[in-house]
């Protein structure tokens, strides 16, 4: 193979990579942003966020209110992989979340302007509450 | 009696190279003739000694080595053969990188399985798990191992098998020791975070060295870090016992489906439930995994092995800085930098 063609090639591959990492998320945040706005709810003075686990979680980021009392909602369903060992550090909370479920995580009163941030054990999935 | 063996020589830029290997070995009382084929990069020694060639290969070895030349039973250039070769193994690694890469991203291998964890559905788990991202740790850190070893050219086939057995063994026992006791040892995400990034960085030493990058700096830096690194690594990696420790501590290694697994075998509730879970899941990842080690070791010895090191190590760095990245941003250091 001639080198030239090479370094051409080389160059064109780690576009597609960089394409594979960063791009495409354009399309799912706008989908995220419909979701988000499906995933928080307030009933009875308390606020919760749910979030679904499967292959990464959806949606990615989500928005939600400060000063309240907050729940997160981690919904699984017939998952394994590495979205079901959900680390919070923000809240010291670790756990492998059942294959099938809905799982509760109190936040407490979140601060605005804080965001939190869950990620999974071997952290190439994570998502990001931002509170206002 | 005399006798005539051929070694490999690595080191021999010049044709001056030739005059001073022969000047230094005609030295020996033993060597009654040298000749150095520098095309060939051979060496052909004729010896009234009475040493085997790999004693002999190592004595005469101590005494070109402070010029920067070594001689092998063996062939050992396979990592610095060829310029030319590098420049076909990148577009190689990054197309199988992006391939890996893509199929993650498809989220084919998101599919829900439901109902309670069997043996069965472990097994399946098991399948899935070995071409997911825990391909990224677990796999990478098998391939590079495995062509490491193949490339040292010792009985690759035995140290295969012993890491096989051992990390179904392992997971067996350690599945049945969860499911008897009914409790987390092993699942502190802290540790098997700390376990992935060691992975890595052993991957990434790994990968460079498989490109090359370490060999070109053989002769000018000889005792760096890495090398006395390696020295150690490779004094460790071909003992019996490494490798069935290597295949244990994959147990414990970040993936989230072995995670899953483990919690499935804490709520089976019998060491025999537990056990088969376990080993129904070793055993659904073992195909992928003994392709990657078994499939490095007939490359590693075929015609075109060079560039099989190279892509291989491109390959490797490539999944290394991921889980890298991943294990960082596991461990909350830095933020997470993509979401695949």
């Amino acid at each position: 193979m001639n080198k030239t063609v090479s370094i051409i090639l080389t160059l064109g591959l780690i576009v597609v990579i960089g394409i594979i990492f960063i791009g495409g998320d354009s399309k799912k945040e706008n989908a995220n942003r419909v979701e988000s706005a499906q995933g928080v709810e307030i009933k009875d003075g308390v606020q919760y966020v749910t979030i679904n686990a499967r292959g990464g979680y959806f949606p990615k980021v989500s928005s939600a209110k400060a000063g309240i009392p907050t729940k997160l909602i981690m919904k699984t369903s017939g998952i394994y992989d590495c979205s079901a060992s959900l680390v919070i550090r923000a809240i010291d909370f670790q756990k492998i979340l059942p294959p099938t479920g809905e799982t509760e995580i109190d936040l407490g009163i979140p601060k605005a302007g804080v965001p939190l941030q869950g990620v999974c054990g071997m952290g190439m999935y994570s998502f990001v509450i931002n509170f206002s | 009696m005399l006798k005539t063996y051929t070694f490999h020589v690595t080191g021999t830029h010049c044709a001056s190279c030739k005059i001073l290997i022969e000047d230094i070995l005609s030295e020996q009382k033993s060597v009654k003739k040298v000749r150095v084929n520098l095309k060939k990069e051979t060496v052909d020694i004729e010896t009234d000694s009475e040493q085997n060639p790999e004693e002999l290969a190592e004595l005469l070895t101590s005494k070109v080595k402070p010029n920067g030349y070594t001689l092998n039973v063996v062939r050992q250039d396979l990592t610095t053969g060829g310029g030319g070769v590098i420049w076909q193994a990148i577009p190689i690694g990054l197309v199988f990188l992006a391939l890996f890469f893509i199929l993650q991203k498809s989220g084919i291998l998101n599919l829900g399985i439901g109902g309670q964890t069997t043996p069965a559905t472990g097994f399946i788990i098991g399948l899935i798990a070995s071409v997911s991202t825990c391909l990224a740790i677990v796999g990478g850190l098998v391939l590079s191992l495995s062509v490491k070893i193949s490339q040292d050219n010792v009985s690759d086939t035995k140290t295969f098998l012993l890491f096989h057995t051992g990390r179904l063994i392992s997971f067996a026992v350690l599945g049945g020791v969860l499911g008897l006791i009914g409790n987390a040892i092993g699942i502190n995400f802290t540790f098997t975070a700390i376990l992935g990034l060691v992975a890595s960085m052993v991957m990434l030493l790994l990968g460079l060295n498989l490109v090359g990058v370490f060999a070109k700096n053989k002769i000018t830096l000889p005792s760096t870090i890495f090398q006395k690194v390696f020295s150690v690594f490779r004094k460790i990696e071909h003992k019996t016992f490494t490798p069935l420790l290597v295949g244990f501590g994959t147990f414990f290694l970040p993936c989230g489906f072995t995670q899953s697994m483990q919690v499935a075998a804490i709520g089976s509730g019998s060491f025999m439930s537990g056990f088969l879970i376990m080993f129904a899941f070793a055993l659904g990842t073992l195909p992928m995994l003994a392709v990657l080690s078994f499939g490095s070791a007939s490359f590693a010895h075929g015609k075109h092995a060079p560039l099989f090191f190279k892509s291989t190590g491109i390959v490797v760095i490539g999944l290394g800085i991921f889980a890298l990245l991943s294990g960082l941003a596991g461990l909350g250091i830095i933020n997470p930098l993509f979401s695949i």
